[in-house]
């Protein structure tokens, strides 16, 4: 199934590459895969560790605020025309976290450090004093709305309320023009495929195996010996790596990125979206974050006042009716053990 | 020698020149008719009329103040018109004809012109008519009106006329006002004496008016200039600010206790419930609106039925917001929860979309504006009790409110059969349904009653808070907190808990903001589940 899931995915990029549709559409599918690498990194943790994160729009917004900061800086260092951002913060430079920032390499190695390096102070703190389960999803929704909180205030001089926005250029070249968005929308395609390899490598391998262990009986495996918190810790840095990748792509192609992102309701949204599309699965999840967002892009346009209703209506029915989210419907009826067994608290 | 010879000199010339101050004014300098003719005369006429009515006005009487009220307010409108030797007040600008101002005659005004005010003369103008309004006023809203003009423009008038507006005030509360008004004065009044006098008193009202007051006088050159003056108010700052600072202390504990109660009410159900079924309720907060909603429902009713109780509405929504909140926990028990409590963090998920849908159903039936809630006596207002220290009803209503909930909990876990069901079954599942209890039958009705607790902090809080369909965002993640850090399933660990993040909250507020007190609690929960992950109380259970 993961097989055809990546087949689609390149057969996506390479019909945006020889069809040439309209320039929104292939925005809403960038769009749509960096949603999807989102997921991924989300299900990562739950489905394959059991860890259910609620504040994984913060590695989201770590990825797009760093990139939303390259982007300006770059623009900057090449048109030198200021940014609106530093006429609002009535700056006549750019403070000095922001150096070094325009040049690209740098800014990606910055946006992936700092969120491993939080997702490790955040993941230490916690496994290691054995936080875990219904707990550790309300601290971690607690630290996403506090960054939210945090990144409002004007002060935090990222933008604040307004965020960022009015990127011009990318790598030298205008940001709107169809070319850009083409290649926007195949990378991050091409980056959700490489992805999904690479989790799967991980995931059917002995890691994978020892999370699966863990997200079972992590008593048990603990008194076999393993490390459970070194492995949560590790592939928790991972999950928030690739989730930061998902902002890092998606920034560039909406154009703006403000702390809304940081709102708790997004955060569960993607928790929503690896529910519905089949947890536990890697292609469940990007079937999910496609389905829901699609739907959710059509919806919120065309109706408004319904959309929320059918959200919750969609969540309540996987929830209590498809355990394995769509994929249910497909029949492939793999109801892992621990959802018959379950431990108390998860 | 000569220094204290020349200073003493002064002083007794200064003597004699206040002894003999009242003589000046021992006649009454108020005519009618000649202060009519000085207002229709040039800027100068205008100022002089104006100027003596301003420095006589202690004595003269009130009748005349009121006359000389209702011209300058004629003038200011415009309906003052001048025919030579008199003048004519019209009840309208631009009407044909009027009346004489002292005789009272009609006339008309043919050949009269309305005088032309200048921008000095405007100033003594509102002056005057302030001074008119505080003591001839004939309600206390005009007179209060009169007191805020005179204080606008303090350094032209004379000390006399607040003297004699206390003296003459009826009204409690302007009488207090006008003193505080006519201690304002004597601090930037020229004797010495006095204004060490006025300091003082100033600072018997330990308030941050006062203080602000004070301060301000810092930069007065006296204080440079005459060490007695320094020492004085340097001493008086001195009392004021400790006593602010004390009474701003307490406002901010009792700020934190009033937030801490509402805290408790809407984490007190969500800590029984994660007790018992290992579930957390993303719903909670909607649970809270649930509550608000029902006490505005009941408000409606009663406006309908029985506007004379209105009043009592908030009494009657504690029980209407509870079995009204309880209702919907149970239904959504019975509905979803039921089949997913071997599935705790899709119980997440699925209280979450719970939570949307309240938020939108409300949204679509209520509107999504801030709620009018009438606020019955007991809840308005309050008692100030030290310094700038007041101790508001609405906030102690949540306090009382908070207090008895707890007690009524305590009871019902401690003392009652549910509330042994409820302990056994969280401390042994297994082993309670094998001695008969019917497990699920429990884990309704704790829920029920957890829900209920949430409707009953929405009671609380619409005294305090906004109420839309959205408020419930404001305390869910706090009380989450909360659970986390008190420990599931106890209710004084809940306690100890929500004191201890409301008083966090608003003690680090005033120092480092909002947000940084919601990091600086989050870091510290963080760090202290270091040292004991189950939270302050644990409760002890097989699992």
């Amino acid at each position: 199934m993961l097989a055809a899931v990546i087949g689609l995915v390149l057969a996506g990029a390479l019909a945006i590459l020889l069809l040439q549709p309209a320039p929104y559409l292939v925005n809403m599918v960038g769009q749509l895969a960096a949603f999807a690498i989102l997921a991924v990194s989300l299900d990562l943790v739950w489905g394959y560790l059991g860890i259910l994160s609620l504040g994984h729009g913060l590695f989201f917004a770590i990825g797009g605020y760093v990139c939303a900061m390259h982007l300006l800086s770059h623009a900057y260092a090449v048109t030198g025309v200021a940014p609106d951002l530093m006429q609002f913060m009535g700056w006549k430079t750019l403070p000095i976290y922001w150096s070094g920032l325009a040049s690209a390499p740098y800014a990606l190695v910055v946006a992936l450090v700092l969120s491993a390096a939080i997702a490790f102070l955040f993941g230490y703190a916690s496994f290691r004093s054995r936080v875990n389960g219904v707990y550790f999803s309300i601290i971690s929704q607690a630290l996403v709305y506090v960054a939210m909180l945090l990144m409002f205030r004007n002060d935090t001089g990222l933008g604040g309320n307004n965020g960022m926005t009015g990127f011009p250029l990318l790598f030298g070249y205008p940001i709107g023009a169809p070319g850009m968005v083409t290649g926007l929308a195949v990378a991050t395609l091409l980056a959700l495929a490489l992805i999904l390899v690479v989790t799967r490598a991980l995931v059917v391998g002995r890691i994978g195996r020892r999370m699966l262990a863990c997200r079972d009986d992590e008593a048990r495996l603990r008194t076999l010996g393993y490390s459970t918190t070194r492995l949560k810790l590790w592939i928790w840095c991972l999950s928030a790596t690739i989730a930061a990748i998902a902002g890092i792509l998606y920034v560039p192609q909406v154009g703006i990125i403000n702390p809304r992102v940081l709102s708790p309701d997004l955060s569960i949204e993607i928790a929503v979206w690896v529910a519905i599309g089949g947890m536990g699965r890697l292609g469940g999840a990007v079937i999910g974050a496609v389905a829901v967002n699609a739907l959710k892009f059509w919806l919120s346009a065309a109706m408004p006042e319904v959309w929320p209703f059918i959200l919750s209506g969609l969540v309540l029915v996987v929830v209590l009716g498809l355990p394995n989210g769509l994929l249910d419907l497909a029949a492939l009826r793999l109801k892992p053990t621990w959802l018959r067994r379950g431990g108390r608290l998860g | 020698m000569v220094e204290s010879l020349k200073s003493w000199l002064c002083g007794a010339i200064l003597l004699v020149a206040g002894l003999m101050q009242p003589a000046f004014g021992a006649s009454p300098s108020f005519e009618r008719a000649g202060f009519a003719v000085g207002l229709c005369g040039d800027g100068a006429a205008q100022s002089r009329v104006l100027d003596a009515l301003i420095r006589s006005s202690g004595e003269v009487t009130a009748e005349d103040l009121a006359f000389a009220g209702i011209l300058l307010g004629g003038l200011l409108e415009r309906r003052l018109v001048c025919l030579g030797d008199t003048a004519v007040l019209l009840e309208k600008a631009g009407a044909p004809d009027g009346r004489e101002v002292v005789s009272g005659g009609v006339r008309s005004t043919n050949g009269g012109r309305s005088p032309v005010l200048g921008l000095r003369q405007r100033g003594l103008v509102e002056t005057a008519l302030g001074i008119s309004a505080l003591i001839a006023g004939e309600t206390v809203e005009l007179r209060r009106k009169g007191l805020a003009a005179v204080e606008r423009r303090m350094a032209g008038v004379p000390d006399a006329v607040l003297v004699r507006a206390q003296d003459n005030e009826s009204d409690a509360g302007l009488k207090t006002a006008i003193g505080v008004a006519a201690q304002g004065a004597a601090l930037s009044s020229p004797d010495p004496a006095r204004r060490l006098a006025a300091i003082r008193a100033v600072a018997e009202a330990l308030s941050g008016a006062a203080f602000s007051r004070l301060s301000a006088l810092k930069s007065d050159p006296a204080y440079r200039a005459d060490p007695a003056f320094r020492a004085a108010l340097e001493a008086a700052i001195a009392k004021v600010e400790r006593a602010v600072w004390i009474g701003n202390g307490l406002a901010l504990l009792y700020n934190g206790l009033s937030f801490a109660s509402i805290l408790f009410m809407a984490a007190a159900g969500l800590a029984i419930i994660f007790g018992l079924m290992g579930v957390i309720n993303l719903a909670q907060g909607e649970f809270i609106m649930v509550g608000a909603y029902a006490a505005y429902a009941v408000q409606e009713a009663f406006r309908r039925f029985a506007p004379g109780f209105l009043d009592l509405y908030l009494l009657a929504a504690i029980p209407v917001a509870f079995f009204a909140a309880a209702m919907v926990g149970i239904v959504i028990e019975a509905l979803i929860l039921r089949h997913l409590y071997r599935r705790p963090l899709m119980s997440l998920l699925a209280t979450w979309a719970v939570s949307l849908f309240l938020i939108n159903f409300v949204r679509v039936v209520f509107g999504s504006q801030n709620l009018q809630f009438a606020m019955p006596s007991y809840v308005s207002g309050g008692v100030p009790l030290y310094a700038d220290f007041i101790v508001t009803w609405n906030r102690l209503f949540a306090i009382a409110f908070a207090a008895i909930t707890l007690v009524l909990t305590l009871l019902i876990l401690k003392r009652s059969p549910l509330g042994l069901d409820i302990r056994a079954v969280t401390q042994n599942r297994d082993m309670a349904a094998c001695l008969g209890i019917r497990t699920r039958r429990v884990d309704r009705l704790a829920f029920g009653f957890g829900s209920g607790l949430a409707g009953l902090a929405g009671v609380a809080l619409c005294p305090i808070y906004s109420v839309n369909p959205g408020m419930g965002a404001t305390f869910i993640v706090d009380s989450f907190m909360v659970v986390v850090l008190g420990g599931v399933g106890t209710v004084i660990g809940t306690l100890v808990a929500a004191l201890g993040i409301g008083g966090a909250n608003v003690l680090i507020e005033p120092f480092y903001g909002a947000v940084a007190a919601k990091v600086i609690v989050l870091v510290g929960i963080i760090l202290f589940l270091q040292r004991r992950p189950e939270g302050l109380f644990a409760v002890r259970r097989r699992r």
